[in-house]
């Protein structure tokens, strides 16, 4: 009688393991004809990534096509070349990618190519082995307008800092650099107090760092954000010694974040393009050529805005400033 | 004074006062009221989870999921809150007995199927983070409740700057601050304190004496899950949003700021006090660097020889001294002496 129920367990228990991996694909189950195109994000389980998914998602449900998104739990550009890799023996017809690591991941480019997947990324303008790269701004412009902004809140002369995520990470450190060099010639009286501080993804850190600089600067007038959590942080600082509002705040935040600051006033302004815009404008594009229309003819993108075509670089310009006013109309 | 030498505590206490000098010729803003009662604040969070690392690292364990068991209870707690409602006790008690539980588990997998404490709880952080991410969907938590807003604003003492602006000593260091008295009343003088010290100094003999070592391992995982709950709240009060991948990653920053105040990786040695004094020398030494304007490169260089500095010069002194940690049974646990007959029952450690 017990070795009976032992063996019984057992069946279940394989029955139940080879029901598993159903459980856990998603959404793969759709129609035979339509193309199946997927995208492959960063980190899964962030915001930023959640709203492009929105985008993904829209563009299967307008565009009749088989999109979804998938991704590694965290930013490491091995999980992206192996998800890359079945993919392509899934011998899916196109991949969208927002690249952790742009030279990893071109020799799985080639090979996806080979069978004739095409490959659309994204945030990678000089990605090696890609059919074409889309980007929501011009990341020269992109910096400027937040000095702009910067010297909106401070005026044109005084010290300032800047946060950045990290030293090393690309996009942060491009817009640093460029927003140093465009300060240099346009706002002379600008003065950058200490180095770039890397605390711009962690709110706390922000928020502690701000207070040092206080406290080192007393003359601070202006903070720079990049990563999401530096403005938030700062701002939180500044409400806390009576300083909201007269030292100014900007870079980039995620707007549901930063509506309490912005509407306080110790945040100045934002400055961002939507994730979701992304998502749908990787997979428009891929449907387009798909249909065997060419890129470089490309004039308009459909909800999402018009484009400028320089070499497979696809740019559109979706960058937007985050006011109090317009704070609570992004939906993310 | 010879005693006073032989202790770890000394050497950190040392190497704070001769930074705390150094930075305030360089930047006078530094030796402020102000500026000590910021740190107290912001360091809170790192301080309350130290505590809990003590007790594990005493106990001869270790712990690392501690960080997503304070995310669990910080999220859990928070969308409670929100959907229902509620206090900061309720919050508070809802989040410590969350942390408790998961810690437990830790605890009662290491006792019962021994496996090593590390790969125990990489497994577990794995697990709670990976479910937190998979019902969460990674979502962050922006409205928080309004009493959470008030709570964080309190302070216990007021005072004003030349400028009028408010600061003061914020109800967030003195939770900090009771439960380090707590901690270190209990390590101390309870017969639990005293049990935790003997078995992370020998198991083996803290067994025979007839100490319930499953109690205690389950007792101290237990504890860290509740201070890592604690911590989780705090760090809510502190950032005003919880995002479930805020804490996961400051494992290491804590238990180095433990290792620094003079607690053993291998067992049987530590105080709350010399705790304590490791998250000050981390605090002092990150919020120093920008207050001597300091590049921001430098920021990673300077922690890391800090630590090599303090701890070493410490290890160092030990070695040329010789010291010894001992739980004296007769006189820490004395109705078990009594049992025993008292005899042939000490454990003890050489510290090297």
């Amino acid at each position: 009688m017990r070795k009976g129920m032992k063996v019984w367990a057992a069946a279940a228990l394989i029955l139940m393991l080879a029901g598993m991996p159903a459980v856990f694909t998603q959404g793969q189950q759709a129609a035979d004809d339509s193309y199946e195109i997927v995208t492959v994000v960063k980190i899964t389980g962030i915001p930023w990534f959640n709203r492009l998914e929105e985008g993904v998602d829209a563009a299967a449900k307008e565009l009749g096509i088989n999109a979804y998104q998938i991704g590694p739990a965290d930013a490491d550009p091995a999980q992206q070349v192996k998800m890359v890799e079945d993919l392509i023996s899934k011998k899916v017809d196109a991949i969208t990618i927002t690249p952790n690591d742009a030279t990893a991941l071109e020799p799985v480019f080639r090979k996806a190519r080979e069978e004739g997947i095409l490959i659309i990324t994204h945030e990678s303008p000089d990605q090696m082995g890609k059919d074409v790269d889309i980007e929501l701004i011009d990341n020269v412009a992109f910096a400027q307008r937040s000095w702009d902004m910067l010297v909106e809140g401070m005026g044109t002369s005084g010290q300032y800092a800047i946060f950045v995520g990290g030293l090393t990470v690309p996009l942060h450190n491009l817009w640093a650099d460029e927003g140093i060099k465009y300060a240099q010639e346009k706002y002379p009286d600008l003065e950058l107090v200490t180095s770039r501080i890397p605390c711009g993804e962690d709110q706390e850190l922000s928020k502690q760092k701000t207070l040092e600089l206080l406290k080192t600067y007393p003359d601070l007038k202006g903070i720079v954000g990049f990563g999401s959590l530096g403005p938030p942080g700062a701002a939180q600082a500044l409400k806390e010694k009576g300083l909201a509002g007269k030292v100014a705040v900007v870079g980039t935040v995620i707007p549901g974040h930063a509506a309490p600051y912005l509407k306080e006033g110790s945040m100045t302004k934002g400055i961002l393009w939507d994730p979701k815009d992304a998502g749908y404008a990787m997979n428009w594009v891929a449907k387009y050529m798909l249909d065997g229309g060419d890129f470089r003819s490309l004039k308009e993108i459909p909800g999402v805005g018009p484009v400028s075509v320089e070499g497979d670089i696809i740019k559109v310009d979706a960058m937007v400033d985050i006011t109090k006013e317009n704070v609570d109309s992004f939906g993310f | 004074m010879k005693k006073l030498m032989a202790r770890h505590e000394t050497y950190v206490l040392t190497i704070i006062v001769i930074f705390s000098i150094v930075i305030s010729i360089i930047n006078p803003n530094f030796l402020t009221l102000e500026n000590t009662f910021d740190l107290l604040k912001s360091y809170a969070f790192t301080g309350i989870l130290a505590i809990g690392v003590l007790l594990v690292l005493i106990s001869g364990g270790i712990d690392i999921s501690f960080a997503a068991v304070a995310t669990i209870a910080e999220y859990l707690t928070v969308s409670v809150c929100i959907a229902m409602g509620g206090s900061m006790v309720s919050a508070f008690l809802l989040a410590i007995a969350v942390g408790v539980l998961l810690g437990s588990v830790n605890g009662l997998l290491i006792h019962r199927f021994s496996i090593p404490p590390i790969i125990t709880t990489i497994a577990t952080m794995n697990l709670y983070y990976g479910l937190l991410i998979v019902i969460t969907k990674g979502k962050w938590i922006y409205a928080l409740p309004d009493f959470f807003r008030s709570f964080a604003d309190v302070r216990v003492i007021t005072l004003q700057t030349a400028n009028g602006i408010p600061y003061g000593l914020s109800v967030i260091t003195v939770i900090w601050i009771i439960l380090m008295v707590i901690t270190a009343l209990m390590l101390k003088y309870t017969r639990l304190g005293r049990s935790i010290y003997a078995v992370g100094g020998d198991r083996i003999s803290a067994n025979r004496v007839g100490l319930n070592v499953a109690g205690i391992q389950v007792f101290v995982y237990g504890f860290m899950g509740a201070m890592a709950a604690v911590a989780g709240i705090v760090q809510a009060l502190l950032v005003q949003t919880v995002a479930p991948n805020s804490i996961v990653g400051k494992e290491l920053n804590v238990i180095a700021a433990v290792v620094l105040g003079g607690a053993s990786l291998a067992g049987g040695i530590g105080t709350v006090f010399g705790t304590f004094l490791g998250v000050m020398l981390l605090a002092i030494v990150q919020n120093g660097m920008t207050l001597m304007k300091v590049s921001a490169v430098w920021y990673d260089v300077f922690v890391g020889l800090v630590i090599i500095i303090s701890v070493g010069f410490s290890s160092w002194k030990q070695k040329t001294g010789g010291r010894r940690v001992k739980i004296d049974v007769r006189e820490d646990l004395p109705e078990l002496a009594a049992a025993y007959g008292g005899s042939g029952t000490d454990t003890e450690r050489e510290n090297h």
